[in-house]
């Protein structure tokens, strides 16, 4: 059972779990350490969470940036905010050393949502979901696969997968959202 | 599976979200063309395969990506620290009085 | 009602009859009987044949730990399981159970000439009867003891059900829900922490089931523990039955394997059959309880010989009577409460034989008032009985001296050796035990993992004792997260607590090499067996089980173990501590590959990574093949082709016009920095620093030890910034390697890197109309040869699509490299196609690829290397940047056996006759006539049929190959040997003419 992944929508929906394909975004990989952190967070117009794991938005709410490692953020942005992210990274160089990289292509996003949303993820993923607090987000693993995970709020999660693991994931969280409606029946 | 904690990300994960990676300081050599072909032997091959507390690194591959290094009793498979890559290793007397 | 139910007695609903098959024949039960209690039920206690001998057997047990009563539970084709435990299985309307070992039937069955045959089958036999002469093993023994031997049949159709797995985080997780086990829980979940509680059994209660007589707190046990689950639920506690701890890992890792489905008539939709928790609890608190032990006399396994425990839970818990004249065989207490519970309901004990001599008064006492006969000070010797139990021969022994025997008739044989706690996971956790004199068991001592002993699991006996314990455990386990608590103390009224001796085999007046006095029911292991072992030699416990296989058995020895310790024991003249016990090892009972599979299976089996442009590429009719994660289209065959004719004409087509190819799968990593060329200058082989942004180079990255790890083209962007390629199956591992250096190794320099693999998609096109095809579509770049040479790199876009475009070539053909966002690729690739069809674009796969790179002698790393190999020994010296101060490799390839003479070198390799294809992986010898063993000199690494090069060509890796050009070597095959001369790597357009891009509008 592979959900059709080629248009946003809803995949698989249960009276457990809710399972869709989110509308594609900008994706924006940035690295950067020290001194170089200040000047970027001014230019992108956000500051740049400083704990792994922590989020930051613009104002404009366009863009949302997520710490995954000690010099490594995502970004997501409309697609239409991309452009003048990277102008703006640029501009910075080679005074502050980062590296930004387009990476929207190389992703797709699902997103899981309802009553049953953080049990589901229980089926493949090795860490408790309770360890992200919503607003949060970690890059983990799910069903041997890397994941970034955002959690929405306690019953809604975004998981960025790169395009070829996506089938494998989406058809096992298909899976758990009928298995674990079965369990509530 | 075991449960490490990651010194970057500050957190206690299982073991699936990391990867081992050999023994620990272990420098590449500044200069490695001035190695003897003895010196060169030893770095490249000569690991201690330690019975007790072995200074080790490891990876959080599935998580911030950092390398980093640990100290894991291979005896009870038990972690006595982790900390970052760089930082200098801690002594085994300072670590066994607290092994938490 | 069957003959041996008890009306009012049991938790087991008489209002719903179930009917289901054992032995081809109906039987009914009651809905909440096992497949053991409804045969009991009817009188049926032969369920079985053991294993070596074929003999007749009965449940002795009512739990998991149940050596003989093993049936093959079947519901239609794909479903079946063998060594199902009858004592476990629940039953339902048309269950279908078979007894095992048996043939032609249970009641008759041939291989029980074993049993006649029995001093022939003593420990060992088979290690002494079947080791010469040696050839005779493969042939005869092996294959003749493999068909006798076994335990049941496996299906051999595909398993239709599904299985699942689950991760769960728990604060506390009590394995058992018996009275510590509950009190536990409860103890826990009011401290706020969350709790988890499982139990093996169907319900909740563990030995509250079985004593139902007893009173908690004011209320009978039964209306307690129905209060107690309503007061778990209430406080969030996930109680989960039909789930068996199944082993403890490292750092409280506990696997959980829970039967969903098994117990039911109709499989719901959804639901997996089973399914493996792997959960991880701060702590554990371990209340599983204790095992009977059996008592070890001639006949101690003939069916109706039963624990006198598991009587009580047949009788209590499913309201079955087990006979209805029993003997009771004791040195514990317990048992005679069995005595008496059996005798109110409606059965006639012939006797309590205890082998005390002052068993306790007040038990005699309330003997007496029943009209019990007594027997104290005596010992069981034989019993007789084909089928089913007949009489038991019973002796008084007196200062060890055993008196005159009688025979005392009977219908089942109640026993009890005693008890031993149930301490198979926390020996997982690499536990110690601590022996125990006066109980003559082994109880748990320290662990290394958070993790407690809470009951009669730690030698506790009786429900007051256990209950206040479990709170106590609980209560411990909340203070050590933080948490107070309070252990409740909980009146209990109606207990039955005792003690006991304990025995090894039991005295006889017979020669006790001819007593059948079984240890291990399942591996049919005697005392004998046991004592014999030593005789011969061995001395070690671990020693002792393997020469006789005692608690080798899918039952991991629950009831034999601590019996066969203690014969060993006396046998070795030592004490038991000195001795040790076996390792437990996981699993805990025998647990289905299914439930470790999980969703593992079929199509989901393993993650299959496809392309953006794979469904174009499967529409098209293209045959797949694995490489790595991936799955690549190797040939798109038109209707009639086979492989060889479709890779014939890919080949053609793209040699004389285009062809098209989805090489999407290539590893890329981008690195950007202001120092990314210093980096890429201390990685690769190759020198950086003058390529300018816009041109690409071919780079050859080495292990520090010097051999080539991985290659591929790599493109400057910008000052700052690489566009690096790596082989498919290499992406993952080169930019491990690569965060490596940087991360540990060269920490100070500003440069970063981020897998972009599947941020393109990347279709290369190869042929001598390429350019054709490409002028209209590309804008931002002149192609042409002076604009944008061969290796040269732009950003520009294709078909009105973003795009870098490479202009390299893996064929010795013109070609180019378009790479688009992923989501683009199936756009690009239509648009080309249709674009391309006029010219004669054709699609071509990953074989075509491998035959026109290796016409022009480009290397495969791990498939023409293959660890061992320096640039040397590939040929790709003019790779190697002599003038860096260092690289990572450059030292390594100074090393002495790296420079040495007879190093394996890749050459080209044409088979003398000129059609013979060679097959990769075949070796190589010098001289074909030396006698066996050879001397083999290399192997062939890849071999192709070759259109371009009119006949079969093969690249091989052979002991100084470099210096043997023209030399003949030899390859012997099973059916001949081939001879084949030694030749340089290109075998097309040595000159690289065809690289060149023809002129716009120029002659193509």
């Amino acid at each position: 059972m592979t959900p059709d992944l080629s248009a946003p929508g809803p995949l698989a929906e249960s009276a457990a779990a809710k399972l869709s394909l989110a509308v594609p975004c900008a994706r924006l990989s940035l690295r950067a350490r020290g001194a170089a952190v200040a000047p970027l967070s001014a230019a992108l117009g956000l500051t740049l969470p400083e704990r792994i794991g922590t989020r930051a938005s613009t104002a404009a709410g366009d863009t949302e940036a997520l710490r995954l490692g000690p010099d490594e953020w995502v970004l997501h942005a409309t697609p239409a905010a991309l452009p003048g992210l990277l102008a703006a990274c640029a501009a910075l160089s080679p005074e502050h050393p980062h590296s930004a990289v387009d990476i929207s292509g190389r992703e797709l996003t699902l997103v899981l949502e309802g009553p049953r949303a953080a049990e589901l993820l229980t089926l493949g993923m090795p860490r408790d979901p309770d360890s992200i607090a919503p607003g949060e987000g970690r890059r983990t693993l799910f069903d041997g696969v890397s994941v970034v995970l955002w959690r929405e709020a306690d019953t809604r999660f975004r998981m960025d997968i790169w395009h070829s693991f996506a089938p494998h994931l989406a058809s096992l969280l298909a899976t758990g959202c009928a298995e674990l409606a079965a369990e509530t029946a | 599976m075991l449960l490490i904690h990651c010194p970057y990300c500050d957190e206690t994960l299982p073991e699936l979200e990391f990867a081992h990676a050999g023994e620990a300081h272990v420098a590449r050599p500044e200069n490695p063309s001035a190695q003897s072909d003895a010196e060169w032997e030893e770095f490249l091959f000569i690991r201690r395969n330690v019975k007790g507390p072995h200074y080790e690194r490891w990876r959080h591959t599935h998580g911030c990506g950092r390398f980093f290094n640990a100290v894991r009793d291979t005896v009870s498979d038990r972690f006595l620290a982790t900390y970052p890559a760089g930082a200098p290793r801690p002594s085994l007397a300072s670590l066994t009085g607290e092994s938490e | 009602m069957s003959r041996f139910r008890v009306p009012g007695r049991g938790r087991v609903n008489p209002d719903r009859p179930v009917t289901f098959r054992f032995d081809g024949r109906p039987v009914q039960g009651c809905e909440g009987d096992t497949v053991a209690s409804a045969l009991l039920a009817n009188g049926i206690h032969l369920m079985g044949r053991s294993f070596k001998y074929h003999r007749p057997r009965g449940a002795v047990a009512a739990g998991s730990e149940e050596p003989n009563a093993l049936i093959n539970t079947r519901r239609g084709p794909g479903r079946a399981e063998p060594n199902t435990r009858a004592t476990m299985q629940e039953i339902w309307p048309g269950l279908e159970a078979r007894p095992q070992n048996c043939w032609p039937r249970l009641s008759f069955d041939l291989g029980a000439v074993n049993d006649r045959a029995y001093m022939l089958f003593s420990a060992g036999f088979y290690y002494k009867t079947f080791m010469w002469p040696r050839s005779f093993w493969d042939k005869l023994y092996e294959p003749v003891i493999r068909a006798a031997a076994g335990l049941g049949v496996s299906p051999s159709e595909e398993d239709p059900d599904t299985y699942a797995s689950r991760y769960l985080h728990t604060d506390v997780l009590v394995v058992g829900a018996g009275p510590a086990g509950l009190a536990a829980a409860r103890t826990a979940a009011e401290a706020g922490l969350r709790v988890v509680l499982v139990d093996e059994h169907a319900e909740a209660g563990g030995t509250l089931l079985s004593e139902p007589q007893a009173r908690i707190a004011g209320l009978p046990a039964w209306d307690w523990l129905t209060a107690e689950l309503a007061a778990l639920k209430a406080l969030g506690v996930r109680v989960m039955t039909r789930t068996t701890a199944i082993g403890y890992y490292h750092q409280n890792m506990i696997g959980l394997c829970q039967r969903l489905t098994d117990h039911l008539a109709e499989l719901p939709a959804d639901t997996p059959r089973e399914r493996m928790w792997r959960l991880r609890a701060a702590r554990v608190v371990l209340a599983q309880g204790a095992l009977e032990k059996p008592l070890v006399f001639d006949g101690n396994d003939r069916p109706g010989v039963m624990l006198a425990g598991a009587a009580q839970t047949y009788l209590h818990r499913f309201g079955v009577r087990v006979g209805d004249r029993p003997v009771i065989l004791t040195s514990h207490d317990s048992a005679w409460h069995a005595a008496f519970d059996l005798q109110d309901a409606g059965a006639k004990v012939a006797a309590i034989v205890d082998t005390r001599a002052a068993p306790p008064a007040a038990l005699a006492g309330e003997a007496q008032a029943r009209g019990i006969r007594v027997l104290a000070g005596f010992t069981a010797t034989a019993t007789s009985g084909r089928l089913r139990v007949r009489s038991v021969r019973v002796h008084p022994v007196s200062a060890g001296t055993v008196g005159a025997g009688e025979e005392i008739a009977c219908d089942c044989l109640l026993m009890s050796g005693g008890w031993t706690p149930s301490l198979h996971l926390f020996s997982h956790t690499k536990g110690s035990l601590a022996w125990d004199e006066d109980r003559t068991t082994f109880l748990p001592a320290d662990t290394p993992e958070d993790c407690v002993i809470a009951g009669a699991g730690r030698g506790l006996w009786g429900i007051a004792a256990t209950l206040a314990d479990g709170a106590e455990k609980g209560a411990e386990v909340a203070a050590s997260l933080g948490r107070g608590a309070s252990a409740p103390a909980l009146p209990v009224e109606g207990d039955r607590t005792g003690s006991g001796t304990s025995h090894t085999e039991l005295a006889t007046d017979r020669s006790p090499s001819r007593a059948r006095a079984f240890v291990d029911f399942q591996n049919d292991v005697t005392a004998k067996d046991l004592r014999l072992a030593v005789r011969e030699g061995m001395r070690s416990i671990e020693h002792v089980k393997r020469y006789t296989t005692n608690g080798m058995a899918t039952d991991q020895g629950k009831m034999s173990n601590i019996n066969g310790l203690n014969i060993a024991a006396d046998a070795l003249g030592r004490a038991q501590p000195k001795v040790g016990l076996t390792t437990f090892r996981p699993p805990y009972t025998p647990t289905s590959f299914g439930a470790f599979a999980g969703y593992h299976r079929g199509g989901h089996f393993e993650v299959t990574r496809r392309t953006a442009i794979d469904p174009l590429a499967e529409a098209a009719g293209a045959v797949f093949e694995p490489v790595g994660q991936w799955r690549r289209a190797r040939y798109f065959p038109r209707p009639g082709e086979d492989m060889d004719t479709a890779v014939a004409r890919e080949c053609r087509a793209t040699r004389t016009a285009i062809g098209m190819f989805d090489a999407s799968t290539l590893g890329k990593i981008e690195v950007v920095g202001p120092d990314a060329v210093e980096f890429m200058n201390r990685m690769y082989t190759n020198p950086w620093t003058k390529l300018q942004p816009g041109r690409c180079r071919y780079g050859l990255l080495l292990g520090d030890d010097g051999f080539i790890r991985d290659d591929g083209v790599i493109g400057r962007l910008a000052h700052d910034r690489f566009h690096v390629t790596t082989t498919t199956g290499g992406a993952a591992r080169v930019l491990n390697m690569m965060e490596d250096y940087l991360q540990t190794e060269w920490p100070e320099l500003d440069v970063w890197l981020t897998s972009t693999t599947e941020q393109w998609s990347t279709i290369a096109l190869n042929g001598p109309r390429v350019a054709e095809l490409l002028r209209p579509l590309v804008e931002g770049v002149t192609l042409t040869e002076e604009a944008f040479p061969h290796m040269s790199v732009a950003e520009c876009t294709v078909a009105g699509m973003p795009a870098r475009l490479f202009r390299v070539s893996f064929t010795g053909e013109t070609g180019f490299e378009v790479n688009v966002p992923a989501p683009m690729g199936p756009a690009l690739w239509q648009r080309l196609a249709e674009a391309g069809a006029p010219l004669g674009l054709t699609p071509y796969g990953t074989e075509a690829m491998h035959v026109m790179r290796a016409e022009k002698g480009y290397i495969i790393v791990g498939q023409d290397t293959d660890g061992t190999v320096t640039p040397a020994d590939a040929g790709l010296t003019w790779a190697v940047g002599k003038a860096k101060p260092d690289f990572v490799g450059k030292r390594g390839l100074a090393r002495p056996d790296l420079t040495a003479p007879g190093r394996r070198q890749l050459v080209g390799l044409l088979t003398e006759d000129g059609t013979t294809l060679l097959e990769e992986g075949a070796q190589i010898v010098l001289d074909p006539a030396q006698p066996v063993p050879m001397k083999m000199v290399g192997h062939v690494t890849s071999a192709y049929r070759s259109e371009a090069a009119g006949r079969p060509i093969a690249l091989a890796l052979v002991e100084g190959g470099h210096g043997r050009m023209g030399e003949t070597v030899h390859i012997p095959m099973p059916d001949r040997t081939i001879a084949a001369t030694i030749t340089g790597c290109v075998f097309h357009d040595p000159e690289n003419t065809r690289l060149k891009l023809a002129a716009p509008g120029g002659d193509a």
